[in-house]
């Protein structure tokens, strides 16, 4: 199973103005691996998830590929008809393990009858039980509603219903959100796991501490563009774009200095490159967009 | 628990205060019962026999004493004599209000089957012509006056098309009642009265349906990889129910009202209608007790609503809170 | 009763989770025409309706003038006629013409209706009034009772009204204000409780002014817009129970061309088949009602929230 976006580019129609959400995404993952998507909130990551599902609203326009091979022939899921996506693509293929688990789970129902329902519906034979045990949750967990779950319990049935399916890739969009650090740190560690059972795990995170525990590469995303794109020892020893230094910059452990500045608006990104009002390396020459191409950094000064 | 105990307590004052009113409101009538209840005959009847009925009537004591023996027979389960129909009072309302709750009951049948399913639809082709189309009439129906819908359902139905009955419980030569032309005659009467109320519930589904389809938990539901229909009814539907389900209980008085006018445009039986010709005879006793049954069942309905939603709404049933 | 009253409706609060910007459904199988052509439909549908309710209400004020009494001619050689150049809404069983008379009964039901809304607006406010003003356990137990009435089922209240005291346009004012003035005393008492924190009410008070002439002085001049939309908004609901009780013979006198004695005549004639007599004045109940229920739609999207909360709009 590979994982491979193509130029993929999303854009929501609002009445009187456009959001450059997501702008020409590349990059791939392969089972096994881990790639980690980090940036400021309100850059486009989470949008990326969800145009890989194809769960964006009616007002959004999705273009270029994003191949999903798993051998013989592969799938566009920009271009998949929304029958496809809903009856082989999600929960089969893509499990979500979404931003504020309990929120996702509908809550007038246990967690118990959301698991049996999903496990129903995509023909699988396991218990809902089973699959609790996997994910660390006692039977009697899941008699729950979802207002009874507890931080942790809740992200552990978001985990199993992920995994209703046993797909074999992995989006999980900030798993990390509102968890305290020896959750996040659990959250990590089972994500490492099923990358390590051969899935591949795709992690959208703002949270790089969390990232260096889980991913084999990060993708740094900033204003609906991916700006660097790197193997994770390298990227955390010695980052190439000066967004990605100010991040990690950023950082409790490291300097803890914040960038200056707020990212752009999405609805009026510049024509040159859109970190240039924060850069400390601007020179005349970023008012062209700098542009990946191949190399690892989209960066005049790199 | 604790707000049903709140729906009893403030119940009684308000039949209470109810029912006293209506006794007011008949002493300040400028109608004479006795009169009234004679007719013609009140112009040669001797003013010593009317005013021996009156005294049997105890229309000659002061209202409280009145009211009180009423009450007092009311508790026993004594309704009184209806003076049109010259029958007890409960021997009317027995005899009609099976009709009546027939009716009522099929009618919020098809009412909910119909609106949960349309409003669903609607909220999920969101400005679809179909959501137009639904929409719409649903707002002419809910400006359109119940009793106008049911005269032009029997102009297509029964004196244009001649397939349905236009009135009545049965036949004019049938003797009695049989099945099936008991249902021939409902057909028409439930059709209105559902379609009269259905459509506040068809844009109450649709406005909430809408509502949820934005929540996340159903955006999880479909990332699940669930079929639509799943989405759509086990979590979308289920979710905007729980407003509902209070709301339907303040509906009440107006399934009342829709009975009403209805059971009247197709001389259905019931009491309901029974309430017009005791109102136009000013039947006082029948008046009352239809009145009073009334209002019984509008606060039945909020109680019945209250104890559903606490069943309904894991939130509610388990922390005690709404 | 209708149009204006969908209940207490449950809206539910927005995403939970993170913020979102984007707006709408996820959900992208379904290609929806967005809000903006929605919003412009909507305005189309608030142009129309206003325009609407002008004609309407220009003819029934100019019609009379012009046409005299006509619509009591009787003539029993044009008697049942279906629509033509000649009676665009065809004749009834003596021959009267249905347009004309369906004018002059919206012209009644208007002023019934009007006259009902009127007072049922000044006995809500009155209490909304007091109960906002008095605070405590005053307005406790005045809500008490608003939530009473409203417990009743409206239409049978009327028929009790009406039927002690004989049929008359009266009567029915009187039946349709008593269980009406709630929805007015709840606006006005919601707004009242707003009002008396403002820093003008503060400046009165310690300025030495008392409750009454705050109440007349401050209180009135700004619940005025409120009030005057409140009467129009329950027009439509007067005009139904009217109708509804003039239908059932418990309206006004049988003589007055109103729209529910049309309705209720036609229902004879409706039955051979002259479907024009009642569809006619029924069309002029639903009319009126649909504009100035659209109306309120208009004046919801703009009003203020708290205020459109207890309009039930």
């Amino acid at each position: 199973m590979k994982l491979r976006v193509d130029g993929l580019s999303v854009r929501f129609h609002l009445p009187g103005a456009e959001v450059h959400a997501v702008t020409d995404a590349r990059f791939e993952l392969r089972e096994g691996r881990c790639l980690a998507l980090v940036g400021e909130s309100g850059c486009g990551k989470s949008v990326m998830a969800h145009a890989l599902l194809g769960l964006l609203p009616g007002n959004a326009t999705v273009t270029g590929h994003a191949w999903l091979d798993g051998g013989d022939d592969p799938l566009d899921l920009v271009a998949a008809p929304e029958k496809v996506l809903a009856r082989q693509v999600r929960g089969r293929l893509i499990g979500l393990i979404p931003q504020s688990p309990a929120a996702h789970l509908t809550p007038v129902r246990t967690a118990r009858a959301q698991l049996a329902e999903t496990l129903r519906e995509l023909g699988r034979t396991e218990t809902p039980d089973l699959l609790a045990d996997r994910a660390g949750l006692r039977p009697d967990d899941l008699d729950r509603y979802p207002h009874q779950l507890s931080g942790g319990m809740a992200q552990r049935v978001a985990n199993a219903l992920a995994l209703a399916g046993d797909p074999p890739l992995i989006v999980a969009d900030e798993p990390t959100t509102g968890l305290d650090r020896p959750l996040v740190d659990a959250t990590m560690a089972e994500l490492r796991r099923l990358c390590d059972d051969g899935r591949a795990v795709l992690v959208i995170t703002h949270d790089l501490r969390a990232a260096e525990r889980v991913a084999d590469e990060i993708a740094v995303m900033y204003a609906s563009r991916i700006v660097e794109l790197s193997q994770a020892e390298p990227f955390f020893s010695g980052p190439l774009h000066p967004y990605s230094r100010g991040l990690l910059d950023a950082l409790p452990s490291r300097r803890f200095v914040p960038i200056p500045g707020r990212p752009p608006e999405l609805t009026r990104l510049p024509d040159g490159c859109a970190f240039l009002p924060r850069c400390p390396l601007a020179t005349a020459a970023c008012e062209d967009q700098p542009l990946m191409n191949g190399k690892k950094v989209a960066c005049h000064h790199a | 628990m604790r707000i049903v105990l709140w729906r009893l307590a403030f119940a009684v004052p308000l039949l209470l205060a109810v029912t006293f009113g209506m006794f007011a409101l008949a002493k300040a009538s400028p109608f004479d019962p006795v009169r009234q209840y004679l007719g013609e005959r009140a112009m040669v009847t001797d003013p010593q026999i009317m005013a021996g009925i009156r005294a049997n009537w105890g229309l000659d004591r002061p209202l409280l004493e009145q009211y009180t023996t009423w009450l007092g027979n009311l508790l026993t389960g004594d309704l009184g004599e209806s003076r049109s129909l010259r029958l007890p009072v409960a021997q009317v309302i027995g005899e009609r209000l099976g009709w009546t709750l027939l009716v009522v009951g099929c009618a919020l049948v098809v009412m909910l089957a119909a609106g949960l399913a349309v409003g669903t639809l609607a909220a999920w082709r969101r400005d679809s012509w179909l959501d137009r189309l639904v929409t719409g009439t649903a707002f002419a129906n809910e400006a359109a006056p119940v009793f106008w819908v049911g005269l032009l359902a029997i102009w297509v139905f029964s004196v244009t098309l001649g397939w349905l009955p236009a009135g009545g419980l049965t036949d004019a030569a049938s003797t009695t009642v049989t099945l099936p032309d008991l249902a021939r005659h409902l057909v028409l009467p439930v059709a209105v009265l559902a379609f009269s109320q259905s459509s506040w519930l068809l844009l109450f589904v649709r406005e909430s349906v809408i509502g949820v389809l934005r929540e996340d938990f159903v955006t999880g539901a479909r990332a699940r990889g669930l079929r639509e229909r799943t989405v759509l009814l086990r979590h979308a539907l289920r979710s905007a129910l729980l407003p509902f389900i209070t709301i339907m209980g303040a509906r009440v008085p107006e399934l009342v009202t829709g009975a009403i006018l209805v059971e009247s445009v197709f001389s259905w039986p019931g009491v309901a209608g029974t309430t017009i010709k005791a109102a136009l005879a000013v039947d006082f006793p029948l008046l009352a007790a239809l009145t009073l049954l009334a209002t019984l069942a509008v606060v039945a309905g909020n109680l019945l609503a209250d104890l559903a939603y606490t069943v309904a709404d894991p939130r509610v049933r388990v922390l005690g809170v709404s | 009763m209708n149009v204006t009253r969908t209940g207490k409706a449950g809206r539910r609060s927005g995403t939970a989770g993170g913020a979102r910007w984007w707006p709408g459904a996820a959900g992208g199988t379904l290609r929806r025409a967005g809000a903006d052509g929605r919003a412009r439909r909507r305005a189309r549908r608030h142009r129309f309706a206003l325009g609407t309710l002008a004609v309407l209400v220009l003819a029934v004020v100019l019609v009379p003038l012009v046409a005299g009494l006509d619509q009591q001619l009787v003539d029993l050689r044009s008697a049942g006629l279906p629509p033509s150049p000649a009676h665009a809404f065809g004749t009834d069983e003596v021959g009267r013409d249905v347009l004309l008379r369906s004018i002059y009964g919206l012209r009644v039901s208007m002023l019934v209706g009007l006259a009902a809304a009127v007072v049922s607006v000044f006995i809500g406010g009155l209490v909304g009034l007091a109960a906002g003003a008095a605070g405590g356990i005053a307005d406790r137990l005045l809500m008490r009772v608003v939530d009473g009435f409203n417990a009743l089922p409206h239409l049978l209240f009327g028929i009790f009204i009406v039927a002690l005291f004989a049929p008359s346009a009266t009567a029915v004012v009187v039946s349709v204000a008593v269980t009406h003035w709630t929805t007015a005393a709840r606006i006005v008492r919601s707004e009242v409780l707003s009002l008396r924190g403002r820093p003008f009410v503060d400046a009165a008070v310690s300025g030495g002014s008392g409750r009454l002439r705050i109440v007349v002085r401050h209180f009135l001049p700004n619940l005025a817009p409120q009030l005057l939309l409140a009467t129009v908004l329950m027009i439509p609901h007067a005009i139904w129970h009217e109708t509804a009780l003039s239908f059932l013979g418990l309206g006004l006198p049988a003589h007055l061309a109103s729209l529910g004695n049309m309705i209720n005549d036609g229902q004879r004639s409706l039955l051979a088949g002259d479907w024009w007599s009642s569809l006619f004045p029924g069309l002029l109940i639903l009319v009126p009602t649909l504009a100035v229920s659209s109306l309120a739609q208009y004046v919801r999207d703009r009003a203020n929230p708290r205020w459109r909360s207890e309009l039930n709009l």
